[in-house]
């Protein structure tokens, strides 16, 4: 530290009072204008949104791009055709993830994300699709076999079933645990008391 | 049938590891035998699963950072390095020139360290037994380079998100040199010693072999889906952190087997030297951190962003709600999806062979489990 | 011919063995010596080496840097690090109290010293940190101010 020139500028500045809780930070300047509370999308328009919008019609919710990276909303049941559809005539063939993402909140409580991404275009899109809790959307396996263990680990740590998988486990949890620790509702430290007690025999991991 | 004991059968499962010597951590593999032959194997992984993604989601932006470091602690600075270029652009600010520039030098140079764990732990599955410890010598100096730098060796935290902490240290750049200068020539001696060796060769020629089709079915990045001869590097096909300025080359392979991706691996770490000499000769001087606020808030949105890691492709794709923690973090770990071809490459090969495959995958089980 | 009969004097002058044992004391030289005697021979560690946390005092009057702003303690990652402290009415400043560090659970991030604004709190090159309890991990004010004193090995 004593060698270095220049503070970077990450560094707050020397308090001389009681510094405000990091929560209360924010509210002591109020009159920054407040960021919006929803995602600021830009359309996307190009030939490969308008050829899928014409092939799927009603099922593309939204194409849209943020920081420049491009998705579609779709409905659940077009998500599976839209990857097959983009592996065979755009392409695509290279799936790179699948995710989920838990809004307790909302009435459809998941967000589902795939990723792929084309070699010969050189090019990135996420489809999403939402879903409700205890919905068992298909199986991407059939199209991309690298679905497998991805969709086991979303299965794993959200909950969400995939009708068709062929192997649908727990992958990273152990198999009787119960609980799926990337819901909102799963605190940070909660665990599986009786697993623990009966496999580790002790009282608590923690 | 009360007599039908396992000797009916031809078939025997097998169970290698968690704590076989060469399955590099806590992996364990469920094979499945006839005789010597592998009919199958079943992967069982997660001893090592420590919830990141959980802890992502309870921590703030800059808190999170170092623990990137744990997932692939091998090659740590890329982890650092991809969380900060996710968080970077959901703030949508970009590190300065300098900060860029020393970012390459120390993730190259991390390339290299981690290759060589790879090689020098590879050759030792094998049963070379050398290697190991002129790798591990060489590994030193760039962990020494990381440890002047930063202070740490191996969990690094080197990089903030909009740039850097620390400033270069004097006598950097003659460092990087003389490591360059130092360590082609090693190359050059590991090469020497494996390249052309009898047992090298019959060992890994046309063992596990994966071609361009499965390699895109199972998703399979890095030097596996170089060595099987698609010419695909992400610091090319989508530049990041100024990638575009420096000039090197993608090796690739052919046949797409186990003595191909260390072809594929060695030419790497001589392409990683050119980069980082290119890299120190042009260190622009100049600020090292971007303008970020000092409470993180990036606008409610998500961003996928992903680097070239040693392993392949590691992205993260993290979802902002607009508060100072991330809604959700998700890590695309390189390693775990590469792990998934093993079923396919081993089929067919012999138990002895599945020791080389997984040596060659290199993955690292801290970012497999996560 | 004449190559076995060069093959046959290599061998008989014991060439090969003689430059395999070449090698082997070419890297006897202390240069090439890359093995560290440890507990007999300190490791040298870099300046910015981040290891056992420190808390400055100043050396005129023994007084703590530290303002007890509680940077550190909401920049840790593990939340370990507690601060407490009192305002003086008199000097209408916060003191110290107490200042308690947890090295059990620390990952040597760094992140406690970039918050630190009058670099109060360092992480200095002390590396040996090992404790026979639990407890011994837990480090109080009088331990942060005092530094870790290593281990002597009798030679």
């Amino acid at each position: 530290m004593a060698d270095e020139t220049k503070p970077p500028e990450g560094q707050p500045p020397q308090p001389p009072s009681p510094p405000p809780k990091p929560a209360a930070k924010p509210a002591a300047k109020p009159a920054a204008p407040k960021p919006p509370a929803v995602m600021v999308t830009t359309p996307w328009e190009d030939d490969l949104t308008r050829a899928v919008k014409e092939r799927f019609g009603d099922g593309i919710v939204e194409s849209v791009s943020y920081v420049g990276q491009k998705f579609w909303v779709v409905t659940p049941e077009t998500a599976i055709p839209l990857l097959e559809y983009l592996k065979r005539e755009a392409d695509f063939d290279y799936l790179v993830d699948i995710t989920a993402v838990h809004y307790p909140k909302r009435e459809k409580a998941f967000d589902l994300v795939y990723i792929v991404y084309s070699f010969a275009r050189n090019e990135r899109v996420r489809i999403k699709t939402q879903i409700r809790d205890g919905d068992e959307p298909p199986t991407a396996v059939p199209v991309h076999l690298t679905a497998n263990w991805l969709e086991r680990e979303v299965y794993d740590m959200f909950g969400i079933r995939f009708a068709g998988h062929p192997d649908l486990r727990r992958i990273l949890m152990p198999d009787e645990w119960e609980g799926f620790p990337l819901r909102k509702e799963y605190g940070i430290v909660q665990q599986d008391n009786r697993w623990v007690r009966e496999n580790l025999e002790i009282e608590s991991a923690q | 049938m009360a007599d039908a004991t396992f000797l009916d059968s031809t078939e025997l499962v097998l169970n290698m590891g968690p704590q076989h010597p060469s399955t590099h951590g806590v992996l364990r593999v469920i094979l499945k035998l006839d005789g010597e032959k592998v009919l199958g194997a079943d992967c069982v992984i997660g001893y090592l699963h420590r919830g990141v993604e959980k802890i992502g989601e309870n921590r703030t932006y800059q808190m999170f950072a170092p623990y990137v470091d744990r997932m692939d602690y091998v090659a740590s600075v890329s982890n650092g390095l991809g969380y900060c270029l996710a968080v970077e652009k959901l703030l949508n600010v970009e590190a300065p020139p300098r900060a860029q520039a020393v970012r390459v030098i120390l993730t190259e140079l991390n390339r290299i360290a981690s290759h060589l764990l790879w090689l020098g732990t590879h050759a030792l599955d094998i049963g070379a037994m050398t290697p190991v410890f002129y790798c591990l010598r060489e590994r030193e100096y760039a962990l020494n380079i990381f440890e002047k730098y930063c202070g740490a060796r191996l969990t690094t935290h080197a990089f903030r998100i909009g740039g850097l902490q620390y400033e270069t240290y004097d006598g950097f750049e003659e460092d990087c040199r003389a490591f360059c200068d130092m360590f082609l020539p090693r190359v050059d001696e590991y090469e020497e010693l494996l390249t052309g060796n009898r047992i090298w060769i019959d060992r890994l020629r046309n063992v596990g072999i994966l071609n361009i089709e499965d390699c895109k079915a199972f998703g399979v990045t890095g030097p596996v889906l170089r060595a099987a001869g698609a010419k695909w590097d992400l610091r090319k096909a989508q530049p990041y952190s100024g990638y575009e300025q420096y000039d090197f080359e993608i090796p690739i392979g052919e046949n797409g087997d186990t003595y191909d991706r260390y072809l594929v691996r060695m030419e790497e770490m001589r392409q990683a030297c050119r980069i980082i000499r290119q890299a120190v000769d042009k260190l622009p001087s100049g600020p090292i951190m971007g303008k970020v606020p000092k409470v993180m808030k990036p606008p409610v949105g998500e961003a996928y962003v992903s680097i070239e890691a040693p392993k392949g492709e590691l992205g993260y794709f993290i979802v902002s709600d607009g508060s100072t923690q991330p809604y959700r973090l998700r890590v695309r770990p390189p390693s775990f999806v590469n792990l998934q071809a093993l079923d396919r490459m081993c089929r067919g090969g012999l138990v002895a062979d599945v020791v080389a495959i997984i040596g060659t995958l290199d993955i690292v089980l801290g970012e497999i489990d996560r | 011919m004449i190559k076995g009969m060069g093959k046959l004097l290599r061998s008989i002058f014991l060439v090969d063995l003689l430059q395999g044992m070449w090698v082997t004391f070419r890297t006897q030289h202390p240069k090439n010596i890359v093995t560290e005697q440890y507990p007999a021979e300190r490791p040298k560690v870099a300046e910015r080496y981040r290891g056992a946390p420190r808390l400055n005092i100043n050396p005129e009057n023994g007084e703590t840097l530290c303002i007890s702003c509680n940077l550190c303690a909401l920049a840790c990652p593990e939340n370990l690090i507690v601060v407490t402290s009192e305002r003086n009415e008199q000097t209408r400043r916060k003191e110290l109290i107490t200042f308690t560090y947890d090295t059990s659970r620390c990952m040597f991030c760094g992140l406690c010293e970039d918050a630190c604004p009058v670099d109060a709190l360092e992480l200095t090159q002390d590396f040996e940190l090992a404790s026979y309890s639990r407890e011994g991990a837990i480090w109080d004010r009088q331990m942060l101010e005092e530094g870790p004193r290593p281990t002597k090995y009798l030679a």
